[in-house]
């Protein structure tokens, strides 16, 4: 049997414990796992420059937007205040009372018989009615039925137009002197009638339709 | 194979390693990587934030667009109601136009007066002003009048007549003596 000496058995030995040193084994991995986080630290960042890139974008956009966009809020703003603003001027116009209809109607209704001395009108604010006093002198061989046919007359035709119409007496006497018509002296009354009515809403948009007209040719 | 025997030396070494290494991973995700990420995180958010008030305000531009088209009609007619209001002062130009248009309808020696002059109460006509005046028209044929007062009616669109009185003149009973309350809205100038 051969006899086999391992002559540098303390040589490999020491090799073998120098390649096992934890502390090179340590720094080893140390650096394996250094490199690891400086290449995940590497990806964070470039998805960090990348994701900067796009806010940068998006900040530019909105940079580019924002003028127009408050220029956009103002004009709205205004064109909201014109809107409205002429909803409320519109309302006032086809709220208005127009009062040669009404002067055309109290014409129409008086007689040769009879003479208005006064008219006095007005529109009552708190409710838009409209309140008409007339004064007046009637004529006839019955100068007070001659009053109260005006009155009936007033009523059927001030109807057609307007709603909630009373025509009422404030004042209906008897005059001494004697009227001339047709040169025949006549009895005469002296009457005073108080016209109240609303207008019909439909009346008074329809009314106020030439007026928009003449608006929109200014 | 003998398992080789850590020495005290070794030992030492490999426990500061160790804690070296927990330092090392400690500081590397709170001063490196947490900043990053925070940073990131913060301005994805950004992004988010500007995105979406970029969209609505472009849609805010679009409702603009809208109703811009919408209120076309009204825009034109307010335009109109404006242009009724002449230059300067209401005091200096109304009364004359109001003696001129009564005398084109052969009412002459008409005078007007301011009665009152004050705002409206409804807010949307802060820049508007409601004048009272007094038409004192001395002379007058009802039916002229009449066809005076439609007239007036009829073009002055922001003029309203509050109040009228009509009475007939003693010594000449074809003619009336005729005093109107109107109101006007007029553009604060």
């Amino acid at each position: 049997m051969a006899l086999q000496l391992n002559l540098l058995h303390e040589e490999i030995t020491q090799e073998r414990q120098r390649k096992r040193d934890p502390l090179k084994l340590g720094v080893l991995a140390l650096c394996v796992f250094g490199a690891i986080l400086f290449i995940y630290y590497g990806w964070n960042a470039y998805r960090t420059l990348q994701i900067k890139s796009q806010l940068n974008a998006a900040q530019a956009e909105w940079q580019r937007v924002e003028p127009k966009v408050t220029a956009a809020q103002a004009r709205a703003t205004e064109l909201r205040q014109i809107i409205d603003s002429t909803k409320v001027l519109d309302g006032l116009i086809e709220g208005r009372f127009y009062w040669a209809p009404f002067l055309a109607t109290i014409s129409h209704c008086v007689a040769p018989n009879v003479q208005i001395t006064t008219l006095d009108g007005g529109i009552v604010a708190s409710d838009h009615s409209v309140t008409v006093l007339l004064e007046g002198v009637a004529a006839a061989r019955e100068p007070r039925a001659a009053a109260e046919d005006l009155r009936q007359l007033l009523i059927e035709q001030l109807e057609k137009k307007y709603s909630n119409v009373k025509v009422t007496f404030k004042n209906l006497e008897d005059l001494d002197t004697l009227a001339n018509l047709s040169g025949m002296p006549t009895a005469s009354a002296r009457f005073v009638l108080n016209l109240t009515f609303e207008q019909k809403q439909a009346e008074a948009s329809k009314s106020s339709e030439p007026t928009r007209e003449a608006v929109k040719s200014k | 194979m003998m398992p080789t025997k850590l020495n005290k030396d070794q030992i030492q070494k490999i426990i500061l390693s160790t804690i070296g290494f927990i330092g090392l991973i400690y500081c590397y995700f709170n001063f490196f990587l947490g900043p990053l990420n925070r940073s990131r995180e913060s301005m994805a958010r950004t992004i988010v934030e500007v995105q979406e008030k970029t969209s609505s305000s472009k849609n805010e531009m679009k409702k603009t667009d809208n109703l811009e088209a919408q209120a076309k009609e009204a825009t034109g007619r307010y335009e109109a109601f404006k242009r009724t209001t002449a230059e300067g002062a209401p005091i200096a130009w109304f009364p004359p136009k109001m003696k001129t248009f009564f005398s084109s309808h052969d009412i002459d020696k008409a005078t007007v007066r301011l009665e009152s002059s004050g705002d409206f109460p409804q807010p949307e006509l802060s820049n508007w002003l409601r004048d009272s005046w007094v038409v004192d028209l001395p002379q007058s044929e009802y039916d002229v009048l009449g066809k005076a007062i439609a007239q007036l009616e009829n073009t002055e669109a922001l003029l309203s007549v509050q109040k009228l009185s009509i009475r007939a003149i003693p010594d000449q009973p074809q003619y009336q003596q005729v005093a109107l309350s109107v109101q006007t809205v007029l553009l604060k100038k």
